[in-house]
């Protein structure tokens, strides 16, 4: 009898268990580059998607994305002036210099409104902010607008390797739950214009951006990001991009 | 200097007159010791020099892109300055703060390899500048062994690739 009272406990302490707490919880992750040839530039994009199957998902705090090391993202020319975050929170990324401007993308976030869970497309923003500490941050300027307008900035750090984004609470109506981000697209590069002073006067041009790294390895080129959730799971996924063909500079 | 000059015409005097070969010889053996003594001297006064020997850099190097291997950014140009010759940079930013570079300057009598790592300052600007120091970890011909180190700045182009370096410091070989 001991023994039946045990299991009908451990039973019941696992069905009051959360959604996420079961290990419901999927990520996962893409990674493209467009084009796709070794050596030359492109456009990198990365995206992903959570599952918590829950009705009340569980805010989406933290994102640290793993990218081939020889991308390397910070020799890059994206980002060659930094936009102030309290003048893009105030003003938007329009007023933000040009030369800030290092991406765009989207995002879906998922909203509670009463017992409905209620999706959001958010528009994202890609842009370089100022450097306290030494290291090349990236603010993220996320824009909804419909059924909450909002708009929120998302930072996130250059590291070895790595892009540790911070998702700060994102609140909808008083007294209900912070939103849950479940799905974002981050595209970095692509056509901005930058401008530059030669001789005088103003002249504008393309950043080169990223390049695809000129050799690939086994198994193409990994990524991998895991997720910080507020309730304290941190699912994590991984990708590769398959190795291109070489790139024909002729 | 008279009387310097009448010493030297009564030797020259006597080796005519045949008298005072002896003389003469051991004159000879106290010339060559003295030569002898003064090799010596002048070999350790040499060595000495050479302990002592400093190559006081203060050279500049504008670099062009070259390529690119794994992460890192191999730059070339001309050194001007103190030592002449050509550079090459293997610089390495990782969107740490730190950056690091290893350089060899070859030039006519010899060539020069160190490493070096700097801060980089402003990392979102065009040009972001960095300082920080440099060591030698190497040389060849004459400045086989070179060694020290010194301090090291520059600046990184990020739309060209491009590097200015300056090297400064006093190196003993």
């Amino acid at each position: 009898m001991p023994r039946a009272r045990l299991i009908a406990v451990v039973l019941a302490s696992w069905a009051c268990l959360p959604g996420s707490a079961h290990g419901a919880t999927t990520a996962k992750m893409s990674a493209a580059f467009t084009p796709e040839h070794l050596g030359a530039p492109t456009v990198v994009s990365f995206g992903f998607q959570i599952d918590q199957s829950s009705f009340d998902p569980a805010p989406l705090t933290g994102v640290e994305l793993a990218f081939p090391h020889n991308l390397r993202l910070a020799t890059s020319d994206l980002g060659v002036s930094a936009c102030p975050p309290d003048q893009l929170e105030a003003l938007g990324p329009k007023r933000c210099p040009p030369n800030s401007h290092m991406g765009n993308g989207s995002a879906i976030v998922e909203i509670a409104f009463g017992t409905e869970l209620v999706e959001e497309a958010v528009q994202l923003t890609l842009l370089a902010g100022p450097s306290p500490n030494g290291y090349l941050h990236i603010l993220v300027y996320a824009k909804g607008t419909y059924p909450v307008e909002a708009d929120v900035v998302l930072t996130a750090e250059l590291l070895h390797g790595r892009i540790a984004i911070t998702v700060p609470p994102i609140l909808s109506l008083p007294g209900a739950p912070s939103v849950a981000v479940t799905e974002m697209q981050l595209t970095l590069g692509g056509h901005l214009t930058y401008y530059e002073t030669v001789k005088g006067r103003r002249v504008a041009y393309h950043p080169v951006g990223v390049a695809v790294p000129s050799t690939c390895p086994s198994g193409g080129f990994r990524f991998a990001a895991t997720f910080m959730l507020l309730d304290g799971e941190r699912p994590s996924s991984h990708t590769a991009v398959a190795c291109p063909q070489p790139h024909d500079r002729a | 200097m008279k009387h310097h000059r009448r010493g030297e015409l009564w030797w020259r005097k006597r080796v005519r007159n045949g008298v005072g070969r002896s003389q003469s010889s051991h004159a000879r053996r106290v010339r060559a010791a003295c030569v002898a003594l003064m090799s010596v001297a002048a070999l350790c006064t040499v060595s000495a020099a050479d302990a002592a020997r400093l190559l006081n850099v203060r050279d500049e190097g504008r670099l062009r892109y070259v390529k690119s291997s794994g992460e890192v950014i191999i730059d070339e140009g001309h050194a001007t300055g103190s030592f002449l010759g050509r550079v090459t940079v293997r610089f390495l930013y990782t969107g740490e703060p730190t950056v690091s570079a290893r350089f060899t300057i070859s030039g006519s009598a010899g060539s020069i390899s160190a490493r070096g790592t700097a801060r980089l300052s402003s990392p979102t600007s065009p040009s972001p500048s960095f300082h920080g120091s440099f060591t030698v970890t190497g040389g060849s011909g004459r400045y086989a062994h070179i060694h020290g180190g010194g301090e090291l700045y520059g600046v990184y182009y990020r739309r060209s690739y491009a590097l200015t370096v300056q090297a400064i410091g006093k190196l003993p070989y």
